[in-house]
């Protein structure tokens, strides 16, 4: 680092590790290419699962890029930075998870030979961008428009997105799940449209049962039960009023304390907490509810003034669950009875049920006109189970809710990225200069998908992505549709086998991927272990690490 | 004869040497980030948090530099992001290289002080020189002047290649804070730019929005998501249940009155929220908490009520949109109002979902000059990154429009300076004469590193650009008068007008970077003694 000889001269903390220079680039490089290798088989209908054992002992069974990916503890700096971008694919469309790294490991990897070659990282770096917007511009081209009134169409694309999970085994029965789900928390507010999933749609997992039985409610569903054993557990046309007090007695915020001489002040004092519940509960009977929800508790005393005037109460539940009641049931969360109102009360859910499911309770508020929030329940062997299923449920919204705000598809089973692949190689030929050969590579690079694809479903790799590549090379009107159905091994026209994905997420996907290998090729310098601290063993983060 | 102390000493030529090679050092790490074909660099640190930069500043920050007369150049480039906010690496770069020049210069029994007295008659006359005839005025190059300058700074970084988008946005906004003062100057306080990181999409969807955003929903689903001529109140107090003041006690004597004390409690944050809402408040921001059961009556009225807003932000936004943050709502004589005229108007207050996120809109303030960017990107560390280069070129192009001149980027000014310095020092008898020479020597290191950098052949082009300068300075033709604009063009490893192809910096941050360069220098090479004390020892902490 110092040029001259005598006594070195210690500039940096000593601590600190530095590679620079190639050494850091191909580092980069290596790391990136190890996290993609890592989730390269989960890609496609004939993916396999990762078991993850956490810290704690708990199991992690997905075939999610996301999931997986979270759980896994890199060191290398690059392989962090990966990670990061299955997130941003996650938090952004919810699906493509695995692509996304997949593609950006393999556009890390076509750019290794130019550092060799010594092309600068900069020329690779801005032919990636221009690649990049061509890309967009093809997938685009590509893109059809469906109506989303057509719920067949919706559920075809969903159909074929989660075709590759575990769940797929039960045919469209997820599928259904998340178009209804979707339906339902639809809103259109002057063109505005709002799909607030994470929200208003709130999955249930219940182990047992069968997955058929597994269904999206006209209404919401939770984990609770009245308070009391002799209140009713099924009421048609209930009048629900939704509370976020206790019923029970407040004690005031202000210090107070209470000094008392005589000892019937101190009945006296009893005598008024029982006095206040009992207020409280006065003022709720006024209005005549079937249903009383708190979030909070619910103290004895009220228990019973409610019961005797057959009303049911369910207490401590959860704020977003309450939420959901409001938006079902049509009505308003209060919080001091005494200011109730008839409009607070809610009257659009048609059945309340308490039903025991399992060796549990749960409560279920059905048959709610427009309900604008559901829930969907879920059934199934063990808990992992479940949690896979919800996993993939979880893409199968996403993937309805982005079809539904931007209802344009292009051909899946790698179809649109070998198309991508062939007009990026066409457009290559009219670049001037050094930059067309990362822009070459960057279009080759975009063949991963297919290839991954290829190799999962075990056929003839090398035979088939040719095959694929010369059908799209063909100038007739088909070529942008074939691609390779992952079941059969074979080449298949996607429109034929009704293959489809949101142009949403591909974009994405492409965005993502091309931005984060930009950012890691303009790395020439890793420097590690900066801290003020005592020296810790292993901060140095070192490649072997992150090729797990 | 020494005297002994407790520690190690190091003086004369050693230390010069030892504080050179530090310097060095530093310099060496940043170089290979410096122009358009200049790199980034990664650096992690013991947690495993990663930061990708290719700010100097940044960069320097984020190591733990520990030699003493290095520690100068990272502050002297924290110094430069403070004062100019870019051009943070070419000042540690020519620092470095000034202290080497300087050095070789003692070893050939030159007083150093005589070479600080050449160093500072340089500068002098450096800065002379730009203001007179290399900047240019921007009136004289339209409107693409600016934008070229906020092109110029970004180029450098990672969202180079999106710099036509991200410098459009960025001047539209730097245009748009802009504040008439009292003297008729335009003033544009750079801190009414908030800028917004949100993980998703691409670099290219950032947006520029006019109006102020915050980085929160609303705190209640039942509010209305969207609001037009708001209203909008700011309060810096808590909407929970009355609480009297830490210590205070209440002694209830008869035990009805606990239960007015409790009423009273919600009735008295009740009736503030009324108050406030009466006087026609739709959009309240709360710097504290809100109690659940005060939702309902913003709920009811269909309010937007916001929760923990920073209290900067509501600072700015009262400011902005007329309202006057309140920290309580007692007025002189004791009594709770809530006035009229504490609320400030917006056009419109909407909420809305980027990523998975939720952000609140302030649009169209009564006094708006309020601007957000809204950057994107893949994952944090770009977006973090983003954000360090917007904010760069933010402040470039407020100097610029501030000072209304600029400079020809691309190692013009440099070669320029070098040429002129170089005849200037041959009109000097005095040793001076060898510094300033050295000085202009020194400059041609941000064109050798740019070309370097390029990987194109440095020393050619160099050769190049010094006939173009030097024929421009000897003769005073109009069109060899053209040629000190001349600089790299490093896509293409060629000389080229500068000017004309729009790499441009502002001359205040030219200016500046040459100062900081040389006093840093000169204040290391005044050194020539290194005493560092031996940390005491535990032991003498007796007499207690």
């Amino acid at each position: 680092m110092i040029p001259g000889s005598s006594a070195p001269v210690i500039v940096l903390n000593t601590n600190t590790q530095s590679d620079d220079g190639k050494r850091a680039q191909l580092a980069n490089i290596r790391a990136s290419r190890a996290v993609a290798d890592i989730i390269r088989t989960t890609l496609g209908p004939k993916s396999m699962l990762k078991m993850l054992l956490d810290p704690m002992g708990g199991i992690v069974m997905t075939n999610d890029g996301n999931a997986i990916l979270r759980e896994i503890d890199v060191k290398h700096p690059a392989a962090k930075s990966m990670i990061e971008l299955s997130r941003t694919q996650d938090d952004e469309v919810g699906d493509g998870t695995t692509s996304v790294i997949i593609l950006a490991g393999e556009l890390m990897t076509v750019a290794e030979p130019f550092f060799t070659m010594k092309i600068h990282p900069i020329i690779i770096v801005s032919s990636y961008f221009k690649a990049l917007d061509y890309a967009l511009k093809v997938a685009e081209k590509i893109a059809r428009e469906i109506s989303i009134e057509n719920h067949e169409e919706i559920a075809e694309v969903i159909h074929s997105c989660i075709g590759t999970k575990f769940s797929s085994r039960w045919g469209s029965l997820i599928v259904d799940l998340a178009v209804k789900a979707v339906k339902a928390v639809f809103i259109n507010r002057n063109g505005k449209k709002e799909i607030d999933v994470k929200r208003y749609a709130k999955v249930e997992k219940i182990p047992g049962g069968n997955l058929e039985d597994s269904r999206v409610l006209t209404g919401v569903m939770f984990n609770k039960d009245v308070t009391h054993p002799k209140m009713r557990r099924f009421i048609q046309n209930p009048r629900i009023m939704l509370l976020d007090c206790p019923l029970e007695y407040k004690k005031a915020e202000s210090m107070t304390n209470v000094e008392m001489t005589k000892e019937e002040d101190f009945a006296e004092i009893l005598r008024q907490e029982e006095e206040e519940v009992c207020k409280l509960c006065h003022a709720i009977m006024k209005f005549n509810p079937d249903i009383v929800i708190t979030e909070k508790g619910v103290s004895d005393i009220a228990q019973h003034f409610l019961l005797k005037q057959n009303i049911s109460v369910i207490r401590r539940v959860r704020k977003t669950d309450n939420n959901r009641i409001a938006r079902v049931s049509g009505a308003t969360i209060v919080n001091r009875p005494e200011e109730l109102q008839e409009s607070d009360i809610g009257t659009k859910c048609k059945r309340f049920e308490i039903k025991l499911v399992g060796d549990e309770y749960y409560t279920f508020m059905e048959e709610c006109e427009d309900p604008k929030a559901c829930s969907i329940l879920l059934r199934g062997g063990t808990k992992d189970v479940l949690n896979e299923i919800e996993r993939n449920l979880q893409d199968a919204l996403s993937v309805a809710r982005n079809i539904i705000l931007d209802p344009k598809l292009v051909p899946g089973g790698g179809a649109t990225e070998m198309h991508v692949a062939t007009e990026l190689t066409k457009i290559a030929n009219t670049i001037e200069g050094i930059e067309q050969w990362p822009f070459i590579a960057a279009a080759s690079a975009f063949e991963v998908i297919p290839r991954t694809l290829a190799q999962n479903c075990g056929c003839n790799v090398i035979r088939i992505v040719t095959e694929l590549r010369s059908k799209h090379s063909e100038e007739s009107k088909d070529a942008p549709y074939w691609g390779i159905d992952g079941n059969e091994g074979k080449l298949a026209d996607m429109r034929v086998i009704k293959i489809w994905e949101p142009l949403v997420v591909k974009k994405q996907t492409f965005k993502t991927a091309v931005e984060s290998a930009a950012m890691l090729l303009r790395i020439d310098n890793v420097v590690s272990g900066i801290s003020k601290k005592e020296k810790r063993q292993g901060a140095a983060p070192n490649i072997e690490d992150a090729e797990i | 004869m020494s005297v002994s102390i407790l520690g190690s000493r190091e003086s004369g030529q050693n230390i010069r040497d030892t504080n050179v090679r530090a310097v060095q050092a530093v310099a060496n790490i940043v170089k290979s980030s410096l122009g358009p074909n200049g790199l980034d660099k990664m650096l992690v640190d013991e947690i495993g948090d990663v930061v990708i930069s290719n700010d100097g500043a940044t960069i320097l920050r984020s190591l733990e530099v520990q030699h003493p007369a290095a520690k100068v150049l990272v502050e002297l480039s924290r110094l430069q992001d403070q004062e100019v906010g870019d051009g943070t690496t070419s000042v540690v770069i020519v620092a470095a290289e000034l202290l080497k020049r300087a050095n070789d210069l003692v070893k050939y029994k030159i007083h150093p002080t005589t070479i600080i007295a050449g160093y500072r008659l340089a500068m002098k006359e450096s800065i002379q020189y730009i203001k007179d005839y290399l900047s240019v005025k921007t009136e004289s190059l339209g409107k693409d002047a600016i934008l070229n300058v906020a092109k110029t700074s970004l180029n450098s970084k990672l969202i180079g290649a999106e710099s036509d988008h991200f410098a459009n946005m960025i001047v539209s906004c730097v245009e748009a804070v802009g504040v008439v003062g009292p003297n008729k100057d335009v003033k544009y306080p750079i801190k009414s730019i908030k800028v917004l990181k949100c993980i998703g999409l691409s670099a290219k969807e950032s947006v520029h929005l006019n109006g102020f955003a915050l980085m929160t929903g609303r705190t209640a689903q039942g509010m209305p998501t969207s609001i037009k001529n708001a209203r909008i109140a700011c309060l810096d107090f808590n909407l929970n249940k009355f609480k009297l003041q830490m210590g205070i006690q209440v002694l209830v004597n008869d035990a009805k009155n606990l239960e007015k004390i409790r009423i009273r409690e919600l009735e008295i944050t009740r009736e503030r929220i009324q108050k406030v809402l009466k006087a026609g408040a739709n959009v309240v921001l709360v710097t504290k908490a809100i109690d659940d059961f005060a939702l309902k009556y913003f709920v009811e009225a269909g309010a937007i009520a916001v929760r923990r807003v920073d209290k900067k932000d509501i600072r700015k936004i009262a400011k902005q949109c007329g309202a006057e943050v309140l920290i309580t709502l007692m007025n002189n004589e004791g009594e709770e109002v809530f006035n009229e005229s504490s609320l400030g108007s917006a056009e419109e207050v909407t909420e809305e979902r980027l990523g998975d996120n939720d952000f609140i809109f302030i649009k169209g303030m009564k006094k708006s000059s309020s601007q957000t960017l809204i950057l994107r990107g893949a994952n944090e560390f770009m977006l973090d990154e983003t954000e360090r280069s917007v904010h760069d070129a933010i402040c470039v192009v407020k100097r610029v429009l501030e000072s209304r001149s600029v400079v020809v980027g691309g190692g013009a000014v440099e070669t320029a300076l070098s040429i002129y310095l170089d005849s200037f020092a041959r009109t000097l008898g005095s040793k001076e004469q060898l510094a300033i020479s050295e000085f202009a020597e020194s400059l041609l290191v941000i064109p050798k590193t740019l070309a370097i950098n390029a990987a194109q052949d440095a020393c050619d082009l160099l050769a190049k650009m010094k006939m173009y300068h030097a024929a421009s300075q000897s003769s005073s033709e109009e069109k060899k008068q053209e040629y000190k604009y001349v600089g790299l063009d490093l896509a293409n490893g060629k000389v080229r007008n500068n000017l004309k192809a729009g790499v441009l910096e502002p001359t205040i941050s030219k200016i500046k970077s040459l100062k900081f360069a040389t006093e840093a220098a000169i204040s290391i090479l005044r050194i020539d003694d290194l005493i560092e004390l031996a940390p005491k020892p535990e032991k003498e902490r007796d007499g207690h």
